[in-house]
């Protein structure tokens, strides 16, 4: 008999038992709602043998505030802030999905600088949401440090976006047309010196938890998705690309101006580990921060004075028909499926595909056989947010 | 919506699967609009199936399941998608049910396991049941909710376990997204009476 330790030779057991015959009956386990390790208000039942996980049921639903629901009463500007609060980490780029929607079915032109500065916003939001996921992230796993590390870096684009749109979470910053207010050249500098403190800030992190022994063992080979899961249950985003795909909405499917923009796709190689596991979804979106850095100094490059909001009708009102519109979120890819019934002025019925509803919906899929920690590594590394989960 | 000939998925879809009865639909405007492909709702597993398994025209995701309620009738649109750098494309597939009463479809579960939340939503939302889904029930409404709140002639409940919905003193009522509610729901059951 091997023991764990491998001690040499184990005491013999005073009580004569056969351990195999000894079956227990599954212990359900919930995690959350009110979990630090769910991220918000997830409710995972969890059915264990001892610490082994057998088997993992998201109950979702608990931050519902009937979205959808709502924007069919609303007219087409009204819906922006309630879009803002789907991903509260990523409004943003929620607000310029929607809003580009919108603008897709009026036939909208934004002006150049209009448009550079959504996408400005947009990569600044990339880096402020996936510094967040590194820091809580790291939190997850017992590690405190980082997390005042990212927020230290999160709070200088949250002043920014304060001073820009005068709110540090929910902004109602992107309009139809354009965006609310222009960028003094003051702030723009200070973009500027973020990006260099933000690179160098990257290489300390990866110094300190990438490669961090602890860290590359509690997360590599852990919660893998195959390329054929993630086709299966749909994911995009980080947990795609971590997966082994090379697939980025701005690179595949260029939008706005992306097109002009030199960037690559951080795809997962395994370089610890295996591809899919945890520690590549992680990877990537370090290293996406970086690949945001190098838009955000080309958006810099390409500013130049002008107008930043179109010409809009007072009340819009848009064609009757319907469309699906998808853009490239931090999460992975956000879409609206928006349908306006002609002649009137609230969508009749506006869906939204949420990146992270998706891979909630694939926890099941590896949960069976995980340590209950390795379990809370693996919701910790697709990095979900309720608000966009439950609507 | 991206790189896709509707017309041509219809005619693959009707070559292939007897029945399925596929017709295309594409707007005027077609930078501005998506075109989408209806068929029959009682062969959308096999097209499904085909569509996720032929050669010419693959797609291998299912992205999200929506459902729109058009009083007349109801639809569920199926956001196909094909997950490949060299040849991109999405598809809004649609199966049109009349029945409001137990409006039923059958679940695509077995083809995608994505479907399976979504199923659950749409269900949630529409009441409309899934055929063979493994799972039916309520997703982000509590199990015991009564309603589909989607639905176009939706009125919620006045109390929910004891509690009031609509506590009185704390709605504004004058508030005009009731108004535009109640307009809604007036109009959804003059077109139920008729």
């Amino acid at each position: 008999m091997q023991t764990r330790w491998d001690v040499g030779e184990p005491e013999k057991p005073t009580i004569n038992i056969e351990t195999e015959q000894l079956k227990s009956d599954l212990l359900t386990l919930n995690m959350g709602p009110q979990h630090p390790a769910t991220h918000g208000v997830l409710r995972i039942e969890i059915w264990t043998d001892s610490e082994v996980v057998a088997h993992a049921i998201p109950h979702l639903g608990y931050l519902h505030r009937c979205m959808e629901k709502h924007s069919e009463n609303l007219d087409f500007r009204g819906v922006i802030p309630f879009v803002d609060r789907l991903d509260y980490l990523a409004s943003m780029n929620m607000e310029w999905t929607y809003v580009a929607a919108v603008e897709k079915m009026l036939g909208t032109e934004v002006p150049r600088r209009g448009e550079l500065l959504r996408i400005l916003t947009a990569e600044l939001q990339r880096i402020g949401s996936h510094l967040m996921a590194f820091g809580t992230y790291a939190l997850d796993l017992g590690a405190f440090t980082p997390f005042l590390y990212a927020f230290e870096e999160r709070e200088k684009i949250l002043r920014l976006f304060e001073e820009v749109s005068g709110a540090r979470l929910l902004y109602n910053y992107i309009w139809v047309g354009g965006v609310w207010n222009d960028w003094t050249s003051e702030q723009l500098d200070r973009v500027a010196t973020f990006c260099d403190t933000m690179e160098e800030e990257a290489k300390k992190y990866h110094e300190l938890v990438s490669m961090n022994k602890i860290f590359v063992q509690r997360t590599a080979n852990v919660g893998v998705y195959s390329l054929q899961d993630c086709f299966d249950y749909g994911a995009s985003g980080p947990v795609l690309r971590g997966s082994g795909l090379s697939w980025d909405l701005r690179k595949n499917v260029p939008y706005s101006l992306y097109p002009e923009f030199d960037f690559n796709v951080p795809v997962g190689t395994g370089e610890v580990g295996q591809v899919g596991d945890c520690w590549n979804r992680y990877y990537v979106r370090m290293r996406e921060v970086v690949e945001s850095i190098k838009i955000i100094r080309q958006v810099l490059a390409k500013l130049e004075p002008g107008p930043v909001m179109g010409k809009v009708p007072k009340i819009i009102k848009l064609p009757k028909g319907e469309i699906y519109l998808r853009h490239e979120c931090p999460r992975g890819e956000l879409a609206f499926h928006l349908v306006s019934e002609g002649d009137a002025k609230q969508p009749y019925r506006l869906k939204v595909k949420s990146p992270c509803f998706t891979h909630v919906s694939m926890l099941p899929r590896v949960a069976p056989g995980q340590m209950i920690a390795d379990f809370v590594a693996t919701v910790g590394s697709i990095d979900i947010v309720l608000g966009e989960v439950d609507r | 919506m991206l790189n896709i000939d509707v017309a041509k998925v219809a005619e693959l879809i009707n070559r292939h699967v007897s029945g399925a009865n596929a017709t295309a639909f594409l707007p005027e405007d077609t930078k501005k609009l998506d075109g989408s492909v209806t068929v029959e709702a009682a062969k959308i597993f096999s097209v499904v199936e085909f569509l996720k398994t032929n050669s010419e025209l693959p797609f291998n995701s299912l992205h999200v399941i929506s459902g729109v309620d058009y009083l007349e009738h109801m639809e569920v649109c199926y956001m196909l998608t094909h997950y490949d750098p060299a040849s991109p494309r999405d598809l809004i597939l649609k199966v049109r049910l009349t029945d409001r009463v137990a409006p039923a479809v059958d679940s695509i579960v077995r083809l995608y396991p994505a479907a399976n939340f979504q199923e659950r939503e749409v269900y949630d939302m529409f009441g409309i049941r899934f055929n063979n889904h493994p799972d039916l029930r309520r997703i982000l409404c509590p199990d015991d909710w009564q309603g589909w709140p989607l639905r176009k002639d939706y009125v919620a409940q006045k109390d929910y376990n004891g509690m009031s919905v609509y506590p009185d003193g704390k709605m504004n009522f004058d508030d005009r997204e009731f108004i535009v509610r109640q307009d809604m729901i007036k109009k959804a059951q003059q077109a139920k009476a008729q």
